[in-house]
């Protein structure tokens, strides 16, 4: 039997935590002198209580022992319920919107998707421009801890790789899992800090700095104007893009850059992949519109990576109307759409540390071709990997392509046009945000249908949490016995 | 290894080269006959490509041949290359003056089934033309039929392997020598062909039309010899005859030849035959659905629009009966992915394949299955039998690649110019060796003439990585196949 008070328990303090993170919005608005407030308070109140309640009325007693079955209810559990209860101060605010869009907006913030229903931004009260923002942040230190310490165990599609006994052998690197997350904690914080302050002294209003800090470093996207970041100077679009970068890399590594050896960080090979694709692309990009677009060096530069490192990190900020560049760009964005950033990041996506393995594993089977009985290895990081982990990978990737195809197909027997719904399910389902056409960088998800809000809203949820962890709850073996 | 013996590669592509010698005095006659000059270039052409055939083989003859596995690819790959260079010959030297790129993007087109053109106004071609494409795509269907008999299942080339067990029937030995079963799928061809053509005539079509017609259809290729495609005819009964041979050039021959003997409930038990027509019925539905109440059109036109144009974007054919242009998001979105699907292994149509779409998800279900129970036992089955390991991963590797050529494929079509449908739709639909893509430039109604030089080199590669099963090709680049 599934034992269900862990399950309640842990979900139950997480809910505490983000009612506490509804007061700073709340401040904002009381001293802007906007009525907003008392939506954040209220809505701050019923979290939590409702969050202490499940808390206190399922403490088990003894340890705290989590089953397979009950760390994949959690996993889900935690996002669904944040979720819900984090769409509150939507609803309960002046902008009148329906539950589906306070829903999307809700699940868009805390998958780090930044997909956003609505417009004129620009207006809108600061109270709710924060909890965007920090739906963002929440979401992504959580994703992020969640992906060091809890996916990896669970065996999510290869992630078994990146099992925190086995990844540093030999030298005990911080081997309980609270000490790793509190590093991790910390190390995000610093980032987001530094990042604040950065675009600060580059000109951004402290609110701003901070707003914009917090969408950057967990590659959320959500900005607080509608022109994304194109009202913004070239100083902190530069920022902006060293930051998206640092996002997307694994955030264990940076601890233990931190802690020991700086070199740790290049040797990984997730990481030089990770570099080498965003530097490739980006020239790439910079070079065509340098050349065939006739854009002046510097900006065909900027813009290019701002772009491409914005979408292969699925934060999805936008610095220009890249829909709007011609050909080539909304073809490459598209594929971009499907790679996503290092493991243990905040980005979403297929992730490098896969296509890593599938690309070994196609050269394995090119060369097995040649030398029908001969044997071949697939080496990560120097360490060789089984058979599970690749097949593991390969599941995730069949899967992944599978649900691309079944929400598009949806999507346009809701009636969205062919490239809205191709790219808004590949935007959705790897967490980035802005797809092509009506839903590109220069538009938003606002006029969908209230059916494709929903359905693009549980694609992020999928994308969000490796597919399989979700999948795993509706096999009917999961419920048995 | 063994050193590279090029002797047999080259003793395999004269074979073929005089093959397609032999081929070229068909539309010589035909045009010989219509009084058309061009019949000179065919007979020049065949002419040329006889002796450096015949020369080729001479040069090259051995005692017995045993190729090793690279001379199997080197083979299979340059046999299908080097056909399609001679076959653009007569394009060529024409009287429709085609540049060099044109006419060899015209044969590979035909050679891989694709049934992309690039020459405007067909209507005005002279007849031994469409009859040179026509033949073709036959050949190349036929071609793609022993192939798979004979070599994929050999080479274990994505997951192929699995029917090499298979292939036996069900009383394991029906036909124990791939050249036999080689050459009576063959036969079944040219019957069905025959047949084809026969039932085209009786609802009507001219004789010429008729077989030329059959041939494109039964090799799910989709050269037609009117601009608007099938729907030019205006003949609701012989496009009912094209969607019933277009369905049965997308089935495995190989279960065809069993149905014809008579091993019918063995076949309705195949996974692949059973998916393939359940996804046809599915798609055709629900394309007719949407076009009975988003065009408010008749129910039964919906319908025969519907099956149509599911069946012909799923077998990777291409003709078209009606004009889209109206059709908005699923059937669009619905045509795209079906191009990729494919029809089955075994078959005359291109893409994923059914098969291999059944193991993908086969193998998905088990690993999320996995990931509750680590000592569950679960394995994938197809078609009543658990899929080995090696064959699950292999499918899965051809699906990565194959996402990765069509993703570059794209990505150069987005470089020379082409817009997002159109780039994301070209590039399926050479890979799928479909022939039309969607948008405005290369839709079913429209050609390829205006598009740039180096697209169609783009295309043409796509082509043929989709036609020989994309490893077949890649194995080639490999440092090692060189070697020794």
């Amino acid at each position: 039997m599934i034992d269900l008070r862990p399950v309640l328990f842990i979900v139950g303090w997480l809910l505490v935590a983000l009612a506490a993170a509804m007061l700073p919005p709340a401040v904002v608005d009381l001293r802007d002198g906007h009525s907003d407030w008392l939506a954040f308070l209220a809505a701050g109140t019923v979290t939590g209580f409702t969050g202490l309640g499940m808390a206190l009325g399922s403490r088990p007693g003894g340890k705290l022992r989590l089953g397979a079955r009950e760390a994949f209810l959690v996993t889900v559990s935690i996002w669904l319920l944040g979720v819900a209860f984090g769409m509150l101060p939507f609803l309960f605010s002046g902008l009148g919107i329906s539950v589906t869009d306070a829903f999307f907006e809700s699940m868009s913030g805390l998958t780090t998707t930044g997909a956003t229903v609505l417009a004129n931004l620009d207006g809108m009260p600061r109270g709710l421009l924060l909890w965007r923002q920090l739906s963002h942040w929440l979401g992504g230190i959580g994703i992020i801890v969640m992906a060091t310490a809890l996916l990896p165990l669970l065996r999510i599609g290869g992630m078994q790789l990146f099992r925190l006994e086995s990844s540093e052998k030999g030298e005990k690197m911080m081997p309980r899992v609270s000490q790793v997350a509190a590093a991790i904690v910390t190390i995000y914080v610093t980032f987001t800090a530094l990042c604040a302050v950065l675009l600060w002294f580059a000109g951004l209003t402290p609110f701003d700095a901070i707003c914009h800090a917090f969408s950057t470093i967990s590659t959320g996207g959500f900005a607080n104007y509608d022109a994304s970041i194109s009202r913004f100077g070239p100083a902190v679009q530069w920022i902006i893009i060293v930051f998206m970068a640092l996002g997307g890399g694994t955030f264990l590594l940076y601890v233990s850059a931190f802690r020991r050896d700086r070199r740790t960080l290049f040797r990984d090979s997730q990481i030089r992949w990770y570099v080498a694709f965003l530097a490739f692309f980006g020239s790439l990009m910079a070079f065509w519109l340098w050349v065939v677009a006739d854009w002046p060096a510097g900006e065909a530069l900027r813009h290019a990576f701002f772009n491409v490192i914005s979408i292969v990190t699925t934060t999805g900020f936008a610095s220009d109307d890249y829909a709007a560049w011609g050909s080539f760009a909304p073809t490459v964005f598209f594929i971009l759409t499907f790679i996503g950033g290092c493991t243990g990041s905040s980005a979403g996506g297929i992730k490098i540390f896969r296509y890593q393995v599938l690309f070994a594993m196609a050269g394995v089977h090119l060369r097995r071709l040649l030398h029908p009985n001969g044997v071949f290895v697939i080496d990560f990081n120097r360490q060789r990997i089984s058979d599970t982990v690749v097949r593991s990978v390969l599941g995730f990737m069949v899967l992944y392509f599978f649900t691309f195809v079944v929400v598009s197909l949806a999507l346009t027997l809701l009636g969205l046009n062919v490239v809205d719904s191709l790219s808004a399910a590949a935007a959705c389902l790897g967490n980035v945000g802005p797809g092509l056409g009506t839903v590109g960088p220069a538009g938003n998800y606002a006029g969908l249908p209230a059916a494709a809000k929903w359905l693009l809203a549980f694609t992020m949820l999928l994308g969000r949490l490796e597919l399989m962890t979700v999948l795993a709850l509706l096999m009917p073996q999961f419920w048995r016995g | 290894m063994r050193t590279l013996d090029l002797r047999p590669v080259f003793l395999v592509v004269g074979l073929l080269l005089t093959l397609t010698a032999l081929a070229m005095l068909v539309p010589a006659a035909v045009d010989f006959l219509a009084g058309n000059p061009d019949w000179q270039v065919f007979a020049a052409s065949a002419g040329a490509t006889f002796f450096l055939g015949a020369a080729i083989v001479l040069a090259n003859r051995a005692g017995r041949i045993r190729p090793s596995l690279r001379e199997v690819y080197l083979m299979t790959t340059g046999g299908w290359a080097a056909v399609a260079v001679a076959a653009a010959l007569p394009f060529g030297f024409s009287g429709l003056e085609m540049s060099a790129t044109d006419a060899l993007f015209e044969a590979v087109s035909g050679i891989t089934t694709t049934g992309a053109t690039n020459i405007a106004e067909i209507e005005r071609a002279p007849p031994g033309i469409l009859v040179w494409r026509a033949l073709l795509q036959w050949l190349g269907g036929a071609g793609v039929i022993v192939m798979a008999v004979v070599v994929l299942p050999v080479l274990r080339i994505g997951g192929m392997q699995i029917f090499r067990i298979e292939g036996a029937g069900p009383t394991e030995k029906v036909m124990p020598r791939a050249a036999r079963t080689a050459s009576a799928v063959a036969l079944l061809y040219g019957a069905l062909t025959a047949a084809l053509a026969f039932a085209l005539w009786l609802t009507g079509f001219a004789g010429f039309d008729a077989i030329l017609h059959a041939m494109t259809t039964i090799s799910t290729g989709g050269f037609s010899t009117a601009e608007a495609s099938v729907g030019a005819f205006a003949n609701p009964a012989a496009e009912g005859v094209i969607l019933a041979g277009m369905v049965l050039g997308g089935m495995p021959f190989v279960l065809l030849l069993h149905m014809v003997r008579g091993h019918l409930g063995w076949a309705a038990r195949d996974t692949q035959l059973r998916w393939y027509l359940g996804l046809l019925a599915l798609a055709a539905a629900m394309m007719a659905l949407w076009v009975w109440m988003g065009l408010d059109l008749p129910f039964l036109e919906a319908l025969r629009q519907g099956a149509f144009v599911a069946v012909s974007s799923m077998t990777g054919t291409g003709f078209a009966v009606a004009d889209y242009g109206e059709w908005r998001g699923l059937p669009i979105a619905a045509m795209f992915f079906l191009m990729l699907v494919g029809g089955c292994a075994g078959s005359t149509s291109a893409g994923v394949k059914v098969f291999r779409v059944h193991i993908l998800l086969a193998s998905a279900r088990v690993q999320v299955a996995r990931l509750l129970g680590a000592h569950a036992v679960l394995i994938p089955y197809y078609n009543r039998k658990p899929i080995p390991d090696a064959v699950a991963d292999t499918v899965m590797g051809f699906l990565f690649v194959f996402a990765l050529t069509f993703a570059l494929l794209a990505m150069g079509l987005g470089l020379v110019g082409f817009d997002f449908l159109t780039a994301i739709s070209g590039a399926a639909s050479a890979i799928a060796n479909a022939g039309p893509g969607l948008g405005q430039i290369v839709g079913p109604f429209s050609d390829y003439v205006g598009i740039p030089d180096a697209a169609k080199w783009l295309l043409m590669a796509g082509m043929l990585l989709g036609r020989l099963e994309l490893f077949l090709v890649l194995v080639l680049f490999l440092p090692n196949f060189w070697r020794g």
